[in-house]
């Protein structure tokens, strides 16, 4: 384990954040090592010795309700989470259903027809297809992304 | 977000302002000091400190998180790190002087030490504050995110909106310039270990 690597692992163990795999790793590493020993009491020194800044004016709370009491009162909402998901369900429905009422072409000569036909067997050509799967990869990106229920202020 | 927070602001909705100010005072200590980093001075982190919870409140129809502590530094990152952004200087600190080749930031007293301290040189951890005080604005952030918050870095991810890897990244930058700053103090850091 090269001395960055042992880093991360340190930074991940004062957080809380090791998987079992990388407490392994680093208690061998730190058993193997009086360096990467010295390198964490360093670490831990360092946290330690940071100082603490004064808190707030004793009356913030009272400011701040000062503050909110000038404004309209809050609505919380606290939406419950299967709420985004029936928003995302509609909406590919609506998507699918859109998609599937496509109006039949009037007649075209028999090369052409022959051609759209084949398109049309080959889903990867399709267009439609490749917006539906955009969309998909859209929705399946926000859905997994926690970062979107947080609005920007 | 914890029961007991949820109980809290739905007790302030009802008209309880001691239920917002116990929750201020639940999370004052790590949201003050994470602003402190930031400001000019303790009348600004004051100011940006209850702005921080005068939009939490506004907008907490908004807020699906299950963390009102990461809800809160996630306002407190938009007011204090563009704060900061526009702050930024013309002129890297970096930058070699023309006459010297010396980096400009080495002409500079560190901001947050007085004459004695200087003097004495033995206050480690306002020469850590100081030097954190010229890490790039990300760094700075998650640096003090980890030492004053202690919030975790898939946390701090979320809140700088980047990968847990980039958040390490940016953290194991930020400890390369403080050792680099630091390097008498680290000395005396390693000295003091057992």
């Amino acid at each position: 384990m090269n001395p960055h690597e042992l880093e991360q692992l340190l930074l991940l163990e004062q957080s809380g954040e090791l998987t079992a795999q990388q407490r392994r790793a680093l208690d061998a590493a730190l058993a193997a090592s009086p360096e990467a020993r010295r390198f964490r009491d360093q670490l831990r020194a360092l946290a330690g010795a940071v100082p603490e800044p004064a808190g707030p004016a004793p009356d913030a709370a009272a400011r701040i309700a000062a503050r909110l009491r000038h404004k309209p009162k809050p609505v919380f909402v606290f939406q419950p989470a299967w709420k985004p998901a029936l928003a995302v369900a509609a909406a590919l429905a609506l998507f699918v259903g859109v998609r599937s009422f496509r109006p039949v072409p009037a007649a075209a000569p028999a090369a052409e027809t022959a051609a759209v036909a084949a398109a049309a067997d080959d889903e990867w050509t399709d267009p439609l297809d490749a917006d539906f799967t955009e969309l998909e990869s859209l929705l399946a990106a926000m859905t997994a992304d926690a970062s979107f229920e947080i609005t920007e202020l | 977000m914890g029961t007991e927070d949820a109980q809290l602001l739905a007790a302030y909705r009802r008209g309880d302002s001691e239920a917002l100010g116990r929750l201020v005072e639940k999370y004052k200590r790590p949201l003050f000091a994470f602003l402190s980093r930031f400001a000019a001075n303790p009348g600004e982190a004051d100011e940006w400190f209850q702005e921080t919870w005068v939009r939490a409140i506004e907008h907490m129809n908004m807020f699906r998180q299950k963390n009102l502590l990461g809800w809160l530094f996630r306002i407190a990152h938009n007011l204090a790190v563009d704060a900061a952004r526009r702050k930024k200087p013309d002129c890297s600190l970096d930058a070699p002087l023309p006459e010297s080749g010396a980096p400009l930031a080495d002409l500079i007293p560190a901001a947050a030490l007085s004459p004695a301290d200087e003097a004495a040189g033995r206050d480690l951890g306002r020469h850590i504050a100081a030097a954190a005080a010229r890490l790039p604005v990300e760094q700075r952030e998650v640096f003090w995110l980890r030492m004053d918050a202690g919030l975790p870095f898939k946390e701090i991810a979320r809140i700088q909106r980047c990968s847990i890897n980039t958040a390490l990244g940016r953290m194991q930058y930020a400890l390369a310039r403080l050792r680099a700053e630091l390097a008498p103090a680290y000395r005396e850091l390693q000295e003091s270990q057992p």
